[in-house]
């Protein structure tokens, strides 16, 4: 269940057109509005072992939903989309390994790197 | 008978011869007593001849001390007429005043009741006197006694001395005179012989020596003065003074006094010579200006105190007179004008001053009106540049001459300072604005942007997802792609995305002026930073392509001493990349034939000083005023945001704590000098 990526993102615009690349580029999409959705696509068995996470969503913060999302699944990486220029990250996320550099700041002018990253992280070894 | 006849006639002979003899010795008697009477009228007609023509005169009394004599001398002499006097005692003349009187009085009458002689017996008289003026009168006497050693009176002489009497009084009394003027006189009166001595000293005097004028006189200087050299030095000026003949004036000198008090005195000396001494002395009269000296210092000390006080305000401060003419200058105004107080005292102040002539109207209302005139924000001319300055004339409320105090403050820094506080005002409230709006604006921005670039990717001949998608639905991608750019598709939506990318530029460029944490401070190497941006610069899109940086020549003038500078590496980074873009933008535009940049560090105390100086076209001064100002640009619509400049500014004045500034004329070029502050603590 390799090249999975779950994007968590209210705007559809961003959602679709981040979808769009990463399965352009051979990757596994599972995208959703909120949340809550997400959490549910993964109860019923959906797997993926990265999320592109904006902050500011409908039903919570996307830190809280970092936090509950690496509870549930420790293995999952998390790269931040968000569109707030004052996002400074926790220190708790820092502590789950989370650094600057998973923070990307909207609007991408070339999704490439995000991509990348996305691409790298979601195809790893599994080492757990 | 015959006898008888014979006796008679003896006796008659006898008788005869004897009356004969007696007859002869009468005869000769007679002859004698003549001659002695003639003798003695001779004496006497002597006698009286001396007795008139002496300053004397005879008196005689009786055996009861009465008068019974006096001779022609008297009366002409003492001008009482003697029936004043005869048959009277010479007490009852006398006038008796005092005690001292009475006791001479008293001894006097004992002497004469013993009968003795007495000389020079000095009384006064009030008695019949021609000129009613009590007469004093010197008498001597001797008793007088007949054959047989009877007293019978005294007899003597007589001088009137009223006139030897009232000198002698005259002369002490002007003595007394004289010696209270010289001890009423504050000043130090002396008379020294050539060994030292005190012949003279009034009570100045003995009492600078602490002692009294009897105690001073006769005795040396050199027993007297505590302090020996002072002693000598003074001696040495006595004999000196006598030696040469010339007196000495001394303008100053030091003298101790007894309790032990250093004073100053200013002294005059000359030589002095009296009847009664034997030879030349000195004669001094001392001042004593120790006071007069304090307070001379004090108002020398006061004048240097006021002047450094006026010296130390920053503001030119001009005195002038009713008309204008100068009156104090204080240091700032000296080196405003370029001439000291001296040579300036007494000039006409708009000739040294020509910006503040204008002034001399305000001066003379000022002091008609007593009270200051201010005229704030006066624009001068200083050898070309604009200067801004609070004026201000005060007026100088004094008894004699009046006049006003001319204060220029030099506000340029200030006005300067309040418009980029004002600029960077407008810097905050767009970046708290843009804070505002960046999430709702980057979203649409995203989708933009990101749409854009899927599209260009999904008509990509080359990729082969998109083949296959065009293949299945019987679509040739690449006569598609002919369609697209024959239709200039391709062109407009390069446009999209290029709009975006601008637009997303300017939201993140407004962004930098809100305040950010400064986390990211940390000590930098100034060289390797520059080095750094002249790297970033070489590969820069823009640079490389459009201003052909590789023809710049890049010239690197670095302070050695220079290190270490706490900063946020990436900012300055931006503000320098920035300014080398703007450089190399404005040297490309006005066809520099040979671009260069000049990298300049220098160690200022409080700050790091990085200057990027090019040999561009320069700014005028409209330009310069505005260069920091958001949105303000030159260029041309679609080649900069306006932006790039005062997010530096922003970056550097408040970022950093540091300054950034400009210096540039028309055709001669551009400075921009970055300083940034050395020490942390500078940092917000």
């Amino acid at each position: 269940m390799t090249g999975w990526v779950l994007i968590v993102d209210d705007e559809e615009m961003i959602r679709e057109n981040l979808k769009a690349y990463l399965e352009d580029e051979g990757l596994w999409v599972a995208a959703f509005e909120a949340v809550t959705p997400a959490l549910n696509w993964l109860m019923d068995g959906g797997y993926c072992r990265v999320c592109i996470m904006d902050m500011r969503l409908p039903d919570m913060d996307g830190n809280t939903a970092i936090r509950i999302l690496h509870r549930l699944y420790p293995e999952m990486k998390f790269l931040i989309h968000t569109g707030s220029s004052s996002y400074s990250l926790p220190d708790d996320l820092r502590a789950m390994g989370l650094d600057d550099a998973c923070v990307y700041q909207k609007p991408l002018g070339d999704m490439a790197p995000l991509a990348a990253v996305a691409r790298t992280l979601a195809l790893r070894e599994n080492r757990l | 008978m015959a006898l008888i006849v014979a006796v008679s006639l003896l006796w008659s002979w006898m008788l005869r011869r004897r009356v004969a003899r007696r007859t002869w010795e009468m005869q000769r008697e007679l002859g004698e007593r003549q001659q002695v009477e003639a003798a003695l009228r001779e004496s006497e007609v002597r006698f009286r001849d001396v007795t008139e023509a002496a300053s004397d005169w005879i008196w005689e009394m009786d055996e009861n001390l009465r008068f019974t004599y006096l001779s022609e001398r008297f009366y002409a002499l003492t001008g009482i007429a003697p029936q004043h006097v005869l048959g009277r005692a010479r007490w009852e003349l006398a006038i008796i005043e005092s005690a001292a009187d009475r006791q001479k009085w008293r001894q006097h009458r004992q002497m004469l009741e013993k009968r003795l002689p007495f000389r020079d017996f000095v009384y006064r008289t009030g008695i019949g006197n021609r000129h009613g003026v009590d007469r004093y009168l010197k008498v001597s006497g001797k008793p007088i006694h007949d054959d047989q050693g009877r007293f019978f009176g005294y007899r003597g002489t007589g001088t009137d001395i009223t006139e030897q009497v009232k000198a002698e009084a005259a002369l002490r009394e002007s003595e007394v005179r004289l010696r209270r003027i010289i001890d009423l006189v504050p000043h130090m009166i002396f008379a020294k012989d050539r060994h030292g001595r005190f012949l003279l000293a009034n009570q100045a005097t003995a009492a600078a020596y602490g002692l009294t004028v009897q105690e001073l006189v006769n005795h040396s200087q050199r027993m007297v003065h505590g302090i020996d050299e002072e002693a000598e030095r003074m001696l040495a000026d006595d004999r000196e003074v006598i030696e040469s003949g010339a007196s000495k004036q001394i303008a100053e000198e030091s003298f101790t006094d007894h309790t032990g008090h250093i004073r100053t005195l200013q002294t005059i000396k000359i030589p002095f010579s009296e009847p009664g001494l034997s030879e030349t002395a000195v004669l001094g009269v001392s001042i004593d200006i120790t006071e007069q000296k304090q307070a001379k210092e004090e108002v020398a000390r006061m004048r240097l105190y006021l002047k450094n006080i006026i010296d130390s305000m920053p503001s030119v401060l001009i005195g002038v007179d009713p008309w204008g003419y100068i009156t104090v200058l204080n240091q700032p105004a000296e080196q405003a004008c370029g001439a000291s107080w001296e040579t300036a005292q007494g000039r006409f102040f708009g000739e040294l001053f020509p910006q503040l002539e204008s002034q001399f109207d305000q001066i003379r209302q000022a002091i008609r009106l007593g009270h200051p005139i201010k005229t704030p924000l006066m624009t001068l001319e200083n050898q070309g540049e604009l200067h801004y300055a609070d004026v201000m004339v005060y007026p100088l409320i004094a008894d004699s001459a009046g006049g006003a105090v001319i204060r220029m403050d030099d506000v340029t820094a200030r006005v300067r300072i309040e418009s980029m506080m004002v600029q960077t005002e407008k810097m905050l409230s767009v970046g708290g604005l843009a804070a505002g709006m960046a999430h709702e604006i980057n979203n649409p921005l995203g989708a933009i942007l990101q749409g854009s670039q899927n599209i260009l990717r999904r008509i990509d001949p080359a990729m082969p997802q998109n083949c296959a998608a065009a293949a299945a639905i019987g679509i040739d991608l690449g006569r598609l792609n002919r369609y697209l750019e024959q239709r200039r598709i391709l062109h407009f939506l390069e446009g999209i995305r290029e709009a975006g990318a601008r637009a997303a530029k300017i939201v993140a460029d407004m962004l930098s002026f809100s305040r950010r944490s400064e986390s990211r401070f940390a000590p930098v190497n100034v060289e390797d930073l520059l080095e750094t941006v002249l790297r970033l610069a070489a590969s820069d899109y823009d640079l490389k392509k459009k201003y052909d940086f590789k023809r710049i020549t890049i010239q690197r003038d670095f302070d050695s001493h220079l290190c270490m500078v706490h900063c946020d590496k990436t900012e300055i980074e931006q503000v320098l990349l920035n300014l080398l873009k703007n450089a190399a933008q404005a040297m490309a535009e006005c066809g520099a034939s040979s671009p260069t940049i000049l990298l300049r560090t220098r160690y200022e105390p409080q700050y790091v000083l990085i200057e990027v100086v090019d040999n561009g076209p320069g700014m005028d001064e409209k330009t310069l005023k505005r260069i920091f100002e958001p949105f303000f640009t030159t260029k041309e619509v679609g080649a900069g945001t306006g932006l790039g400049l005062s997010v530096s500014y922003f970056i550097v004045t408040e970022q950093h704590r540091g300054r950034l500034s400009v210096t540039s004329k028309p055709g001669q070029g551009a400075c921009f000098s970055i300083r940034l502050p050395l020490g942390r603590e500078a940092l917000p």
